[in-house]
């Protein structure tokens, strides 16, 4: 596939790395020099010195060729008018990133698709989502939700209480229960394997389960994990995200926001009615103990330094607090704060890149998450008609090895997937993937 | 920590096309009935067998590359490709010497074309095949080969392409690296098979036409002949392969846009300019100088000129007229166009006309500089700021390049060379152009110089081709640092 990405920002060169890996095509625009060498000598991609905007650039980019135009600059304005001219230029696909909601309402979305741009993405809107939707399942690391809750991708990390360690994927499965859950991946020192039968799990795992509805609480039971009642929040940094995130959370939790810069802080709080906005520095210990840290259930960190915000998280886990979500924007600080503890990370460009990843696949895919902490992805697949996961049993199919079926949706009920398990058309399928494999996967789906 | 077993493996994988390459040259024996075939059966396969098991037992290697594997593997893959070339060489007992053979092969594959053989003629067939065959791999790189048919390499291949092509800037022509290094050879395979085709016509018969289309479009130099081009008394043959020489001194990536008819491409291109301008200039000169010194007709004295400067600028080295024969200036001349070497992006040599440019634009710049201390002069090329990124590069590359020269000339007449003699064979081998000057010019060749003169040049040779930081980098204690 064609793809034409503009910007080599953290989200660009983070599609244009991804992309790149699973054989497309890739051009990347971008006016940045240093930028452009970076991604231009570390990835297979063809780079190109420019505005996006400008339409001799698009065209030096063979837009009319490109299957999808990507414009993720750091200009909102430049991204929605490069967009807008690549769609009329010839690109068949194109996706804007954007910062302003107003945009995504659907009379507003509807007159941007008759301008050109076929979908527009607010990853901080999205990242704010996630973190109201982690806080209702605070035992968890992360939760990916599918077919509107039906099947649920959990990751959590076993501490020494988990009754699992050291236990085989045959031990604690039970023969005559149904299948209620699967691990899908383990994590284990920055390397994500899909386990078979006989894998053990160790303290320190991060593990990747795919359930159905029912298997939540018997989950819990053997991670050792209870799940915890949020209701007294901190979020620390009035960015978009901590302010959007407040703001949901607001109605049905107590909510304190601290943010430093006391011009944003006072607007902040002139929007936000159901938070109560403080100013001050967020990494001042007297402050926060005053604001009362220690009886937080969820410290929330989303400045715009990822240093700050996994200090300021490790510091709540020590005053006690059950619960920590950092943002986290440096690629490679993602694996090293999990291992020190911190619950969450969340990251946008891996948010973006996952939604923008999911028009990239020649099958229908209805979700795509890339996920933290691994380099693996979990998607949902539609099973077309004739594809050729249909065509026998999980068992006698050559799937790849390094992607796992987790679980199958078929109409209102959901299951878990065994060897003997038959895809039948339109079934929703949960796929775990590590990189490289996405695109075969894809194959059995179309 | 390097990635040994990547390394080895595609290492394995280079030498089994190097194999394979050797078959080719087993018809050509069988046609025309020499027994020598078993010769390349059996280097062949030594080559085949050594490398499909290296790469056989380190199939299951992590498949990330970085920059340090990169230099690395293009370096070994150079002198290995070397090491094994020789077998032909040896096994046939053409060149019996180990010492000899390495000379020759690395000359082919660095395309060269510096000779230690008195009597090319008394070569079989294949042998002479097999000759220009290293150079027609070594015109374009195996890596770039090895990239074009390798699909395993994604990320580690842009590396080992940076190392094997260092050029000054790099011009991808499709996104994919695979799909650039495709092209790359698609367009020198077609230009190839256009000179045989024209040779063909031109008079010269299939196997000679075969090996110097080989050769030219390598810039490599090697000739079937003792006399190389001087034995066809055919100015069509010539002119012929003129033209193929320019193109190949050409930045491939101009010769792409030129294929799809993209001409303004071609012609708003600052290097292509000098590069013709710098052949123009000299050509004139030169063909002058000729007119005025020897007893020849405009045309020949033309003729000859352009043959000899598009020889030597494009670092091919085919020789029409012994220039040391001519007036001694115009052999200065020779000398001095033995510096600038053909584009970036060619299979040419040298130091690269966009490096001898960039350095003339920004001495003369440094001058304005002094003038306004505290003006912005950057310099530009192609109508585009440069980077003084750039700018420090090129520097250092032309000093490296003459620092070397320096000292391997210093080396040379220590082997009791005169100083034309040490200077002119050093020049020629950096260079990777073929005939030098004193005793290892045109009429001579390199069978004399010391063993220990041949490996030390071989050396040269392909410190020249990789273009120097590649194989520099690896003598760097910082290279090596954990």
């Amino acid at each position: 596939m064609n793809i034409i990405i503009a910007g080599a920002g953290a989200v660009g060169s983070h599609l244009a790395k991804m992309l790149s890996s699973e054989n497309h095509d890739i051009t990347v625009i971008e006016n940045d020099r240093d930028r452009l060498r970076n991604v231009g000598s570390a990835f297979d991609i063809l780079s190109l010195e420019g505005n996006a905007s400008s339409i001799g650039i698009l065209k030096e980019a063979k837009i009319k060729k490109a299957d999808i135009f990507i414009a993720v600059t750091q200009s909102e304005s430049v991204n929605v008018a490069s967009a807008i001219l690549a769609k009329e230029l010839g690109a068949a696909k194109t996706i804007a990133r954007i910062d302003n909601q107003e945009y995504l309402f659907p009379a507003n979305r509807e007159m941007f698709q008759k301008k050109g741009i076929d979908y527009m993405i607010y990853p901080e809107m999205i990242a704010a989502k996630e973190i109201v939707g982690l806080l209702s399942h605070a035992g968890m690391s992360d939760v990916v939700d599918f077919s509107g809750g039906r099947l649920h991708l959990y990751a959590f990390r076993l501490d020494e209480k988990a009754p699992i360690i050291n236990k085989t994927l045959i031990e604690i499965s039970d023969p005559d229960d149904v299948l209620e859950y699967r691990a899908v991946a383990i994590t284990r020192k920055e390397k994500t394997i899909i386990p078979r039968g006989n894998d053990k799990f160790l303290e320190g795992d991060m593990v990747y389960v795919i359930t159905n509805k029912g298997g939540v609480n018997n989950l819990l039971r053997y991670t050792g994990k209870e799940n915890i009642e949020v209701r007294n929040i901190m979020v620390m940094g009035g960015s978009r995200i901590g302010v959007r995130t407040a703001q949901d959370l607001g109605d049905q939790h107590y909510v304190k926001l601290i943010e430093i810069d006391r011009e944003k802080s006072y607007r902040i709080s002139n929007h936000l009615d159901n938070a109560l906005v403080i100013n001050g520095d967020g990494t001042n210990v007297d402050l926060l103990n005053q604001e009362g840290l220690s009886k937080m259930d969820a410290f929330i960190a989303v400045t715009g330094n990822s240093e700050t915000n996994i200090l300021s998280c490790l510091l709540a886990r020590k005053m006690g607090v059950k619960k920590t979500i950092a943002e986290v924007e440096n690629m490679d600080y993602i694996s090293l704060s999990e291992n020190i503890g911190i619950d969450t990370i969340i990251n946008k460009k891996l948010i973006a890149a996952g939604r923008i990843f999911r028009f990239t696949m020649s099958s229908e895919v209805a979700i795509i998450k890339c996920l933290t902490g691994t380099e693996a992805e979990v998607m949902e697949f539609v099973a077309k008609q004739d594809s050729p996961i249909t065509k026998s049993s999980l068992r006698d199919m050559d799937f790849p090895k390094d992607a796992i079926i987790g679980g199958v949706v078929r109409g209102n009920s959901s299951f878990i997937a065994n060897g003997d398990t038959m895809i039948k058309p339109n079934d929703r399928v949960v796929v775990f993937s590590l990189p490289g494999s996405v695109g075969s996967v894809g194959k059995f789906f179309n | 920590m390097l990635n040994t077993r990547m390394i080895v493996n595609i290492l394995g994988f280079l030498l089994v096309i190097e194999g394979l390459f050797m078959f080719l040259s087993i018809p050509v024996t069988l046609i025309y009935g020499e027994s020598d075939f078993t010769v390349f059966l059996i280097s062949g396969g030594i080559t085949i067998l050594i490398g499909g098991i290296s790469w056989f037992f380190t199939r299951d290697a992590q498949k990330n590359l970085y920059r340090r594997e990169g230099y690395i593997i293009v370096t070994l893959g150079w002198l290995l490709f070397s090491l094994f070339g020789t077998l032909p060489f040896i096994i046939s007992g053409s060149i019996p010497s180990f010492t000899n053979a390495f000379f020759e092969t690395m000359s082919g594959f660095t395309t060269t074309g510096a000779s230690i053989l008195d009597d090319i003629e008394s070569l079989s067939h294949g042998i002479l095949f097999w000759r220009s065959i290293t150079q027609w791999i070594g015109g374009m790189g195996m890596i770039v080969l090895s990239l074009a048919i390798l699909p395993l390499l994604g990320i580690g291949g842009m590396q080992l392409f940076i190392a094997e092509v260092p050029g000054v800037t790099y011009d991808k022509l499709h996104p994919r690296i695979r799909g650039t290094a495709a092209r790359l050879w698609l367009i020198y395979i077609i230009f190839t098979v256009s000179e045989i085709i024209l040779l063909w016509i031109a008079g010269m018969d299939v196997f000679d036409a075969v090996c110097h289309s080989f050769t030219t479009m390598a810039t490599g130099g090697y000739s079937t002949k003792q006399a190389s081009i001087a034995y066809w008394d055919s100015p069509f043959i010539q002119y012929i392969i003129i033209v193929f020489m320019i193109v190949a001194g050409t930045n491939f990536t101009l010769s792409y846009f030129a294929l799809h008819f993209r001409f303004d491409k071609v012609y708003n291109n600052e290097e292509f300019r000098y590069y013709i301008g710098f052949i123009f200039v000299f050509t004139l000169i030169i063909g002058l100088g000729l007119f005025m010194s020897l007893d020849l007709n405009p045309e020949e004295a033309f003729r000859i000129s352009l043959f000899q400067v598009v020889s030597i600028i494009t670092t091919t080295g085919f020789i029409t007229s012994d220039y040391l024969s001519w007036i001694s200036v115009l052999g200065v001349f020779i000398f001095f166009l033995m510096f600038f070497g053909g584009s970036a992006g060619s299979t040419g040599g040298g130091v690269k006309i966009m490096r001898v440019v960039l350095l003339i634009k920004n001495s003369a710049l440094e001058l304005k500089r002094l003038i306004h201390p505290n003006a912005v002069i950057p310099v530009r090329f192609n109508h585009q700021l440069l980077d003084s990124q750039i700018t420090t590069n090129v520097l250092a590359f032309i000093s490296f390049y003459l620092i070397i020269i320096v000292i391997s000339m210093l080396g040379m007449s220590a082997l009791g060379y005169d100083l034309d003699t040490s200077l002119g064979a050093v020049t020629t081998c950096i260079g990777n152009i073929g005939p030098g000057f004193g005793e290892v010019g045109p009429a001579f060749n390199f069978n004399h110089v010391p063993d220990i003169g041949k490996w030390f040049l071989s050396f040269l040779m392909m410190v020249g081709r990789l273009e120097i930081f590649t194989v520099l980098v690896l003598f760097s204690p910082n290279f090596w640092k954990k």
